[in-house]
């Protein structure tokens, strides 16, 4: 029986990393479908050098700094460069277990990526995704996940609304402030433009992935199959994610007239995150609540993004960032008595406010700590490597081809290089 | 005009320095409006007299949209037309030249283009009397939406010089049509009753969220149009002969069905224009512009009335429908 249920554990845990890894496949959609042609291809397919990236160093170091068993409250100090051994009294493979947490990583690192998004120089990509993955990313995880003074303070977050999603929410704002907004997002009296995505059937097709791959990121985070248990946290998980796609819907048609699509996709993904901290704590109304109230929070935190002049291009500081507080902080108000295996029950479960105040604190501390550090890291960057950002003229002709030498979209460019190119060939040909 | 204006610069420059005397109501913008686009089309014809010689027959040049319903902003794009008599070659040759000729004097002189291409230097609206009557039958027949959009734009023909009975004619044509086939009428409604919301369930102003406008509303998409769209469908259905939307008002109020209803309208209508001169005394730089009201610039008593405006635009639009879905049963 046990080694049954090793096996299937370790499917389960398989699976999820699956499931996580395909999500990336969400964010190239969202991603690509939220920005320009002229930038499609490089928005997609550096998201793909970025997770081979981001699994080689949390090989080499990542899990060891988060897992690593000679660890302290700060960080882990064991298991780097893994070899795939497995661990003593894990009724799980830890080669699967591991996989899991790389595709964790891995999202974290993307969403971060948010704030790069139509402007960084692919270099900044490459350096980066070494040290986001490397120190920002470890050091939280562990704190909330490795046995960390967070873990030990009894901070709930189950699958990673803070670990993962403001994490990559905060070093996202850090890349977005010294990025400074893209070329035409403001005006000069104030006023903000709408830069429009290239295709809202690749965002909402990305919105979908990612909502199916979460099943993986939280029912998976239960790692064992044993009681069935993961089926209820699927359950949250698409409560949540439908509230907040209608109360998106609702908001934006309220104030604006109009539903708008954008905000209703961002309200899915809100619901969405804010779940994930919660989805194994609370009731299934509680998952409802959560999410409806992540779909209007993260209307108004697109407002408040534009209003302060941040130039968020695939909002992952509203979605990831503004949800990912939400989320964490749903814990202190509806985590149950029976549900929470770690901390205590929410305010409305009669815990009082003190599960409340754990998850501010964690939610103040983690989100502070991956911004100061990153924004360290990205200025020291900025410095060392004179910029971060594209020229002028290459962000104008496009990261596709000033970064790559192709395009996304060769057809809907090429021809007036092609006459540029015969235009030469004339010239020389006259020179001649 | 006192002085002998006969080049498009110096017309330009008189009308830059006078237009401001002219903002005091909207009416007296557009006589001045009228009287600087009659000296475009005076230096335009000695041209091509110098050219071409003397209009090889009689003519009528006509203004249609915010110019032909005489309520233009302070600047409003070029929408015209020209028909004359003789359909032969010389006589087509001549005026699509004075079309053209037309249509860049009102340029130089600062009315821009027509995103549309409404202008006498385009051959759909530059054609013999013959031809029109050709293209008026084919519009009426196709019922497409863009024909139907065409019909519309022409039933705003307002002569501005030569044969004013050209122009009524094909409206005769128009209205003869509907006599026979009232459904047209339906159509004619669904072409124009879509309007931008401007007004939310919480009773806020719902402004422009992005662009150089953020803030504003769009005084022309969402308080002009629906007042305009049904004047003039009241109009085609009751073959009123103006062609501006205040004096269709007039005209309409005389048919005891309408009188009681047509007297706010009318209010509202005056209200609206008002709201646009007001607009006029500051910013005026480009096109767009003068469509565009900040509502940060209004006082609560304003904006109260603003927003009754708009409510009352969409009473309109439903009053409409059933005057013109009550005549199909």
């Amino acid at each position: 029986m046990k080694e049954i249920m090793f096996s299937l554990n370790s499917v389960w845990l398989v699976l999820g990393a699956v499931l996580v890894i395909l999500m990336q496949g969400g964010f190239i959609l969202l991603e690509a479908g939220s920005t320009r042609m002229k930038n499609a291809g490089h928005i997609a397919g550096k998201t793909v050098f970025t997770f081979g990236m981001a699994s080689i160093v949390f090989w080499a170091v990542g899990y060891g700094f988060i897992f690593g068993n000679s660890g302290n409250f700060f960080v882990g100090l064991s298991d780097f460069f893994y070899s795939g051994k497995q661990a003593e009294g894990m009724n799980y493979s830890t080669s699967a277990y591991f996989l899991f947490q790389l595709a964790f990583a891995g999202i974290s690192l993307t969403i971060a990526f948010g704030g790069f998004a139509e402007r960084a120089k692919l270099t900044a990509y490459v350096v980066f995704s070494i040290l986001f993955s490397a120190i920002v990313y470890p050091i939280i995880a562990h704190w909330i996940w490795g046995g960390g003074w967070l873990a030990e303070h009894g901070k709930q977050d189950f699958a990673g609304s803070t670990v993962v999603h403001l994490t990559g929410a905060a070093a996202s704002l850090a890349a977005t402030i010294l990025l400074k907004p893209r070329i035409g997002k403001f005006n000069k009296n104030g006023t903000v433009n709408n830069i429009y995505g290239h295709n809202q059937v690749f965002t909402a097709l990305g919105v979908l992935v990612l909502w199916v791959g979460w099943f993986g990121f939280n029912a998976g985070s239960t790692f064992v199959v044993d009681d069935g248990f993961f089926g209820f946290v699927a359950l949250n998980t698409n409560l949540a994610a439908g509230a907040g796609a209608i109360a998106a819907l609702i908001i934006s048609w309220m104030v604006l007239g109009k539903s708008d699509i954008t905000t209703i996709l961002n309200g899915a993904l809100a619901g969405l995150v804010a779940i994930t901290a919660s989805c194994a704590f609370v009731e299934t109304w509680a998952a409802v609540v959560i999410g409806f109230v992540a779909g209007i929070l993260v209307f108004y935190s697109v407002k408040l993004f534009d209003k302060l002049k941040i130039d968020d291009p695939i909002f992952a500081l509203s979605v990831h960032g503004a949800a990912g507080i939400w989320g964490t902080l749903s814990n202190g108000l509806f985590a149950t008595k029976e549900l929470a295996a770690v901390g205590k029950p929410g305010l409305f479960y009669g815990g009082g406010f003190h599960q409340l105040g754990v998850q501010a604190m964690g939610v103040a501390v983690c989100g502070l700590f991956a911004f100061v550090v990153s924004f360290a890291i990205l200025y020291v960057m900025k410095k060392v490597m004179n910029g971060l950002r594209v020229t002028e003229e290459e962000e104008i002709i496009g990261l596709d081809v000033s970064e790559h030498g192709s395009y996304g979209y060769p057809e809907a460019f090429m021809k007036e290089e092609q006459r540029k190119e015969e235009q030469k060939e004339e010239q020389s040909r006259l020179a001649n | 005009m006192s002085m002998v204006i006969n080049s498009y610069d110096s017309l330009k420059n008189w009308r830059d320095s006078e237009i401001d005397k002219h903002l005091t109501d909207s009416a007296e913008l557009n006589h001045f409006h009228d009287t600087v686009m009659k000296n475009v089309y005076e230096i335009a014809l000695e041209r091509m007299k110098v050219q071409c010689g003397e209009p090889p027959c009689l003519f009528s040049w006509f203004l249609m949209g915010s110019a032909g319903r005489f309520e233009q902003a302070i600047i409003s794009d070029q929408d015209h037309g020209l028909i004359y008599e003789q359909s032969d070659e010389k006589s087509n040759e001549y005026f699509q030249k004075l079309g053209k000729e037309i249509t860049s004097g009102l340029y130089a002189v600062g009315y821009p283009y027509c995103d549309g291409h409404v202008m006498s230097s385009n051959p759909v609206w530059c054609k013999s009397k013959r031809e029109w009557e050709a293209q008026m039958t084919k519009w009426l027949k196709e019922e497409s939406f863009e024909s139907i959009r065409f019909l519309l734009i022409f039933y705003d023909a307002r002569v501005l010089v030569g044969e004013e009975k050209y122009v009524s004619e094909l409206k005769q044509k128009i209205h003869d049509y509907i006599e026979t086939k009232p459904y047209f009428m339906e159509r004619l409604l669904e072409n124009t009753i879509h309007v931008k919301k401007a007004v939310g369930v919480f009773q806020q102003f719902l402004t422009e969220t992005h662009g150089a406008h953020t803030g504003s509303i769009d005084l022309k998409h969402s308080g002009f149009l629906p007042f305009v769209n049904c004047i003039r469908l009241f109009a085609l259905k009751e073959k009123a002969a103006s062609s501006t939307t205040l004096s269709r008002i007039d005209e309409l109020s005389n048919l005891p069905a309408y009188t009681a209803e047509l007297d706010v309208y009318r209010a509202d209508f005056e209200k609206l224009l008002s709201y646009r001169l007001k607009q006029h005394q500051k910013s005026t730089e480009d096109y767009d512009d003068v469509h565009y009201l900040d509502i940060k610039e209004l006082d609560k008593a304003e904006k109260k009335e603003l927003k009754n405006l708009f409510k009352n635009g969409k009473k309109l639009q439903e009053y409409t429908k059933s005057i013109i879905k009550g005549k199909m049963q």
